[in-house]
């Protein structure tokens, strides 16, 4: 939702060539209640963590925080992961009456009720065809504001964010994975952690998960990395599990490897299954 | 602090569980950025031992990778301690047991601890380099490395530097520590260009250099080089020499398994992040810095070399380039070479006696084909069918071959027919049946048609098109928006073709059927095929015009709306396309304005000259465009430079951009440009500048310099409004920023 002109090709593309989408995405119910509390609908399917294992934390990217991180925010926090999430853009840009006329907003601090609010003013038929409200409407429920990755201190404790899902484990403010959902958002976020300097000395894997910036695309998309981010949090669990310097000396199978050097092969496999979401990875610094 | 360490330390006989608690408590609570240095400094202190009991007692990697990470942040730490005091050798004697700890595990612990290790020699590198010099200070430094002069060359005291070191340091020998860093930023380097691929041991250093998890080392240290670069600038060139000489794309030789897919393009993303995070900065703070051209180099050859790679695997054959209708003209035959022709191929010898057009023309009786009998197909509209498909598909130097064989034939026939009897009627006209439907088909038509002036009998009669249905203005203007379409979807395709060499004067527009000549024929069919149409009292008048009128008229405009829809969508890169459109546009309304000029007495209704198309595509362009200007692009500058005309309506857009504060700063450097370098348009500039100077509190330090030098009389004049608004309202004037 970002760039407005990206979703127009998008769209104009469409009726040429629909993209067949990977596996059927099981139907999930748009959340009603506005109370935050309401994520019941989303234990339908896929595994979830359970809550005493060892858990990565998570952190989705996309450019507006809008749509995909947010989708996929809500994916992982139904699957019980620590999770939250960021855009990359200057601004969050969402589509306006035509393609020259976006709205505009500032992230960190125009509330996602404040857009809904303001779209269902300005245009409510509109809004409610495009599904922009109906996204807003979600998004109110999974957090109380876009947030901006480049003003994102990781690090810095995050106890003001208690009411928004995905919290538990989020505390401290640094996550062991983000999920980025468009190549840009990617870049973006290896710069920025260049920038930042590395100086917590803490690794963190960045994956790119290539995602259409559509709600059918994002949908899709937000389930692939729910199971990308399964897989990684059992590696890295199993790696918990291994006491000792057993896997050191004696070698030995996948299993016993840790959980960083299984992450290409992770990645690998995740990939044979979902080819229409390409993706990318690299171990960077916070 | 102090409640938790004998609960973790050497001495608490804890449990594993709680061991690895402690390692990660000791990494997060170091890396936290909620605490100054200063207030860790004393703290790293007391976890020195803890430190090194779990590296060197604890064998299990959740501890070490903590260890590790904690180290990582405490050496700066302990180390800054250490210079400011001298005389502790205890702290720094564990800390150097520390760092030759980890070094020796550097490389051969698992992967997931390796990374670790290389985030620590990062730090010890960035300590051990000497930091940032500020050129106006250069002088002073090179008299003394002290700590004073430090922070005078660089008010962050958070840099550890090797320029902290003072010379005469009783434990921190300078030497030694600059010759420390450097060995062990060779090390780092050396790791990216190890062997991507196996476990194998490195021939020379007799050590692992990456190992099986090679894209993840690659990328770690790949991700933690950019601070050493702009830290240590006197580190950057060395660094970025080796990056440079680095193939990311090594794992392209071997085989393309889902997960050297993976790596590699882990480690090509990864670099080139790395690159352009450079280049960006340097172009901000060093533009003349030569490693600024071979970066863009690199990237370049790195994008292609990409290309190449990913073309070769996903593609098994790619389509032909040349179009196969043979209207290539390299495909041409050369009349004037010299070339050997090849063998002809044996022809079977007609056979003695009259001959019928059937044996005339099978060149090959023993194909099967010869033997085919057309007749077969009853329905004509089937034989065009196949017909037309084998026609095109003929190869030309065949149908030469066969044309002159048949040539041949038909002289030394016709004269021996001659010598025997001119009477005897050469063929029946009933023998004549047309044959088999190889490629001599084609040939005999051919051959017939060449021949007509001799043979007047066979001449068939000319055959004619049928009648095209007349098209329904709605379907013309359907057809041709089709066509446009397809027009752009072409440029579309070309876009990414190299640009060929500029013709400059001699050049002759739309010649090359590149992009660029597609994008002028785009643009002169919209601005001139229909110019002077759109005047229904201008121009021919006859019964036809109104109904082109409509038809062309909505071409235009559908072509001006795709050549809009294109500049928007990459407007940066498509200036150019913009800038020979809009002077396409420019051009054709000068021309039909003077043409409209030397009869201004024809106009008898009252219409004013034509109104143009260049004002409202242009302002049109503008309005898209300037929502996606970040606030950096200095492509807007370029825009507005190169536009024909501009206008008052056109500049005043900038005055609404510059209601984002982040593009404040854009707008008055456009105007400043403007004011410099087009001289005509002064005026304009400076009452947009003064209007923004008035409304936009924002954008006044900015405008107000510019009009102290263009035209301060009103900043004087508004000026003293101003004070007396301040006098009386003085509160309400500061606002809280939105």
């Amino acid at each position: 939702m970002s760039d407005p002109r990206l979703r127009a090709r998008a769209q104009q593309q469409q009726p040429l060539a629909p993209a067949p989408p990977p596996p059927p995405p099981p139907p999930m119910e748009p959340p009603v209640a506005l109370d935050g509390a309401n994520n019941a609908a989303h234990d339908d399917q896929g595994a979830t963590a359970s809550n005493s294992d060892f858990k990565l934390k998570f952190c989705t990217v996309c450019a507006s925080n809008q749509n995909r991180s947010m989708e996929a925010h809500l994916q992982l926090a139904a699957a019980n992961l620590p999770t939250i999430s960021f855009g990359t853009g200057s601004l969050v840009r969402l589509p306006g009456p035509s393609i020259t006329q976006p709205n505009v907003y500032k992230f960190n601090n125009t509330t996602y009720e404040a857009i809904h609010q303001e779209l269902s003013n300005q245009n409510a038929q509109l809004y409610t065809a495009n599904g922009l409200l109906n996204m807003l409407g979600r998004n109110l429920t999974i957090k109380s504001y876009p947030e901006r990755f480049q003003d994102w201190v990781p690090g810095k404790p995050r106890l003001e964010h208690k009411d928004d899902q995905g919290y538990a484990g989020t505390e401290s403010g640094v996550v062991d994975v983000i999920i980025t959902c468009e190549e840009r958002c990617f870049d973006a976020v290896l710069e920025d952690l260049h920038n930042k300097g590395g100086r917590m000395n803490r690794p963190v894997h960045v994956f790119n998960v290539d995602i259409r910036d559509n709600h059918e695309e994002a949908l899709v998309g937000g389930k692939g990395i729910r199971e990308l981010a399964m897989m990684l949090n059992d590696a890295a669990a199993q790696e918990m599990e291994t006491h000792g310097d057993s896997g050191w000396d004696s070698g030995g199978g996948n299993a016993r490897a840790g959980f960083d050097e299984r992450v290409p092969d992770i990645l690998a496999a995740w990939q044979e299954k979902w080819p229409n979401l390409p993706a990318i990875w690299s171990l960077a610094w916070f | 602090m102090p409640g938790v360490l004998p609960l973790i330390g050497p001495n608490s006989n804890a449990s594993l569980e709680v061991q690895r608690f402690g390692a990660d408590f000791l990494a997060e609570m170091f890396a936290s950025p909620m605490w100054s240095a200063e207030a860790k400094q004393p703290i790293a202190l007391l976890v020195l031992d803890t430190l090194k009991y779990y590296l060197e007692q604890v064998h299990d990697r959740g501890v070490t990778k903590g260890a590790v990470q904690a180290a990582a942040s405490v050496y700066p730490l302990v180390y800054r301690h250490t210079i400011s005091d001298p005389n502790d050798k205890q702290h720094w004697k564990t800390m150097t047991d520390i760092k030759s700890n980890i070094l020796n595990r550097m490389d051969t612990a698992p992967p997931g601890v390796r990374i670790c290790c290389v985030k620590f020699v990062q730090q010890v590198v960035l300590v051990q380099t000497p930091g940032v010099i500020d050129p106006r200070v250069i002088m002073s430094v090179s008299r003394c490395h002290t700590q004073s002069t430090h922070a005078i060359q660089r008010p962050d005291h958070s840099d550890v530097s090797l320029a902290l070191v003072p010379r005469d340091h009783p434990l921190l020998t300078y030497v030694h520590l600059e010759a420390e860093g450097h060995g062990l930023l060779d090390r780092l380097l050396d790791i990216i260009h190890g062997d991507h691929r196996s476990d194998s041991m490195a021939s020379d250093g007799g050590t692992y250099l990456t190992g099986y998890s090679d894209a993840l080392l690659v990328t770690s240290v790949l991700n933690s080089l950019g601070v050493l670069i702009y830290r240590r600038p006197i580190a950057a060139n060395k660094i970025l020499n080796s990056v440079l000489n680095f193939n990311p794309l090594k794992l392209a030789n071997s085989p393309m398994t889902p997960k050297n897919k993976v790596s590699m393009k882990a480690i090509e993303r990864t670099t080139r992040a790395l690159l352009v995070n450079i280049l960006k900065r340097n172009t901000t703070e060093r533009p003349n810095d030569p490693n600024n051209g071979r970066m863009q180099h690199f990237l370049e050859r790195m994008h292609r070399m990409r290309q190449d790679i990913m073309e070769e695997t996903s593609r098994k054959r790619p389509a032909p380039v040349e179009p196969t209708d043979g209207l290539d003209p390299a495909k041409r035959q050369r009349l004037g070479a010299d070339v050997p022709s090849p063998a002809v191929p044996a022809v079977a010898p007609l056979p003695p006696g009259p001959v019928s057009y059937r044996q005339l023309y099978t060149i090959d009786p023993e194909n099967a084909a010869a033997n085919f009998d057309v007749k077969m197909f009853q329905d004509p509209a089937l034989v065009q069918q196949i017909l037309i498909p084998i026609l095109q598909s003929i190869d030309e130097k065949k149908l030469l071959e066969a044309t002159n064989i048949v040539r041949s034939r038909y002289l030394s026939l016709s004269q021996a027919m001659a010598k025997q009897q001119p009477s005897a009627a050469a063929v029946d006209e009933d023998e004549y049946e047309p044959d088999d439907y190889e490629p001599e088909d084609a040939e005999q038509v051919a051959n017939r048609l060449d021949s007509t002036g001799d043979i007047t009998h066979v001449a068939p009669a000319a055959f004619k098109l049928p009648e095209v249905p007349q098209l329904t203005p709605g379907e013309l203007q359907q057809h041709g928006e089709l066509a446009i379409r397809r027009t752009f979807a072409l440029i579309g395709e070309l876009e990414d073709k190299a640009k060929g060499t500029k013709g400059g004067f001699n050049r002759l527009a739309a010649s090359d059927f590149g992009r660029d000549a597609w994008i002028t024929i785009a643009a002169r069919l919209a601005t001139r095929a229909s110019a002077g149409l759109d005047e229904p009292d201008d121009g021919i008048k006859d019964e036809y015009a109104v109904k082109n009128v409509e038809g062309s008229l909505s071409i235009s405009d559908t072509i001006r709306d795709l050549l809009h829809d294109y500049v928007i969508r990459d407007w940066k890169k498509r200036i150019d396309v913009a800038m020979s459109w809009l002077n396409e546009e420019w051009y054709n309304d000068m021309i039909l304005a003077q043409s409209a000029k030397p009869s201004p007495n024809s106009k008898t209704n009252g219409v004013g000259p034509p109104k143009g198309n260049y004002r409202p595509n242009a302002l049109r362009l503008i309005d898209g465009i300037l929502p996606y200007v970040a606030p950096s692009d200095k492509g807007l500058i370029r825009l507005y430079s190169e536009l024909p005309t501009l206008d008052y309506e056109m500049l005043s857009r900038l005055k609404t951009m510059a209601q984002d504060p982040e593009r404040v700063g854009l707008a008055t450097q456009v105007l400043q440009y403007l004011y410099m370098f087009r001289p005509p348009v002064k005026e304009i500039v400076v009452s947009i500048t003064a209007e923004l100077w008035r409304e936009n509190d924002r954008a006044k330090p900015k405008c107000g310099a510019l009009l102290k030098v263009w035209k301060p009389e009103i900043l004087q004049e508004v000026e003293g409004v101003e004070v007396k608004k301040e006098e009386t309202n003085g509160v309400a004037e500061v606002q809280p920023p939105a």
